[in-house]
């Protein structure tokens, strides 16, 4: 189960991490499984790998891609803790951001495309949005960005719903709705800044 | 206009924090962030509101999926700290007397760090250890450097044989902007002359250095190269001693990098 973000107190340390009382937060963890601790590495699986697989499978749609290339963010995560650096995040953030970025990578590798044109003329069409938003676990968090997405322009939350969960690039984004280049980045920026300052992180 | 880049660079930042830059893009807007500190604030918390919407995203993962993650962990090797290293020279000397036991040859130890990931890199790792396991005097700094780029994520590998003979091995990382160069079984050339490497993109050609003189087996210890851009080609031609500052002959070899 996934705990989800109460508040963030120090700005710096927004954390998602340290929720669970009592139990060290996940910068703590990952500085243990920098030094090659497996039993530490375990704790961050649990608290991780339902985001990690979540956003990926969102991304890529295919079920067993995503378990592939979840199962490489999680290594890489293992192999690269001691890379971590807490001045440009916390730990959870860390981890999505090399999990999207992985997806990312997989959606925009030509192969890949290819692999993925092949299986669904095979295969039934992917889940639905909102289909698997209905297994969404940290329904909680859901919620909460649900509500800061509410807050947005139309166009804000549709660049920024396509470029994140959709994986398009921003000119990619541009040409699907039909906006110019310029317009999308500042689009994708300031609807940035306002759900940002509504989550509370920074 | 002075203003006008910065500005332009500093909308990106959130196209950036959203992985939605192509590559050639999000390195530029990398190389702009390290002199920025305001984007680099701004990329903070813009990737902690990305998180957010990972985490909301979140779901179940797949039965099984632990089991092999953690055994897999178990078998991997991890990278060790990024550390700053002294001068080459000196860390060499310093490690010759307090740690002979450290003195190990680099390049096995490569090997280990890419498990599991760094696909492409351990492509080339296997070719890289069997051409350069008699090279001790490579120092810590340098296979650091060299390691950066072969576990880089957007490691691309190409390699070919060259008109000279034998092969040419090229790993390049675009994030990095560096590339790593190799060759087995060139013909050996008198001292008058050398294999220079270029990077050809659309300007003039532009030196990406020396390659440098092959041990006894034929291969060129591996080395790394700087300034490299998206989309480059890497050529190596045959150039007088010392090297000139535009290829004079034509290319022994031309390796183009898989996008």
């Amino acid at each position: 189960m996934y705990v989800v973000e109460v508040h963030a107190m120090d700005p710096f340390r927004s954390a998602p991490d340290a929720a669970k009382q009592g139990e060290p937060d996940l910068d703590s963890l990952l500085a243990l499984v920098a030094r090659g601790d497996q039993d530490a590495f375990e704790t961050v699986y649990d608290r991780m790998a339902g985001p990690v697989f979540g956003v990926i499978r969102r991304v890529l749609r295919d079920p067993a891609q995503s378990e592939e290339v979840a199962q490489e963010v999680l290594l890489e995560v293992w192999r690269t803790a001691s890379r971590f650096d807490r001045a440009k995040g916390t730990a959870a953030t860390w981890v999505l951001t090399i999990a999207h970025r992985r997806a990312i990578d997989r959606v925009r590798s030509e192969t890949a495309a290819a692999e993925r044109e092949q299986r669904s003329a095979s295969a039934p069409m992917p889940a639905a949005l909102d289909e698997v938003a209905e297994t969404v676990e940290a329904s909680l968090e859901a919620e909460r960005v649900r509500r800061c997405m509410d807050g947005l322009t139309e166009l804000q939350r549709e660049s920024i719903t396509l470029a994140y969960y959709s994986g398009y690039s921003y000119p990619q984004v541009a040409s699907l709705l039909d906006v110019a280049l310029g317009t999308i980045k500042t689009r994708i920026r300031d609807g940035l800044i306002r759900l940002r300052d509504c989550l509370g992180v920074s | 206009m002075r203003l006008s880049p910065r500005r332009d660079a500093h909308a990106l930042a959130g196209a950036y924090a959203l992985d939605a830059l192509d590559t050639a893009e999000r390195d530029r807007f990398e190389r702009h962030l390290r002199g920025c500190r305001a984007c680099q604030a701004e990329v903070r918390g813009f990737a902690a509101t990305a998180a957010s919407l990972a985490r909301a995203a979140s779901i179940e993962p797949p039965p099984g999926l632990k089991e092999r993650v953690l055994a897999a962990a178990a078998v991997t090797r991890q990278l060790p700290p990024d550390v700053t290293v002294p001068a080459a020279g000196e860390s060499r000397r310093r490690r010759d007397a307090t740690a002979p036991a450290m003195r190990s040859p680099w390049v096995p130890r490569l090997a280990l760090a890419v498990g599991g990931a760094g696909l492409v890199a351990a492509a080339v790792l296997g070719y890289v250890t069997v051409s350069t396991q008699n090279q001790l005097t490579t120092t810590q700094s340098q296979s650091q450097e060299l390691a950066a780029v072969l576990t880089a994520p957007d490691a691309r590998i190409s390699s070919g044989s060259t008109s000279a003979g034998g092969t040419a091995t090229v790993v390049a990382s675009p994030s990095e902007g560096k590339m790593v160069f190799t060759s087995a079984g060139m013909e050996a050339l008198p001292s008058s002359k050398v294999y220079q490497m270029w990077f050809l993109g659309p300007g003039n050609p532009r030196s990406a250095g020396l390659v440098p003189p092959a041990s006894v087996n034929g291969s060129t210890p591996p080395v790394l190269a700087a300034g490299l851009e998206n989309g480059d080609k890497v050529a190596v031609t045959v150039e007088p001693a010392g090297g000139t500052s535009q290829p004079t002959t034509t290319p022994v070899v031309v390796l183009t990098l898989p996008a």
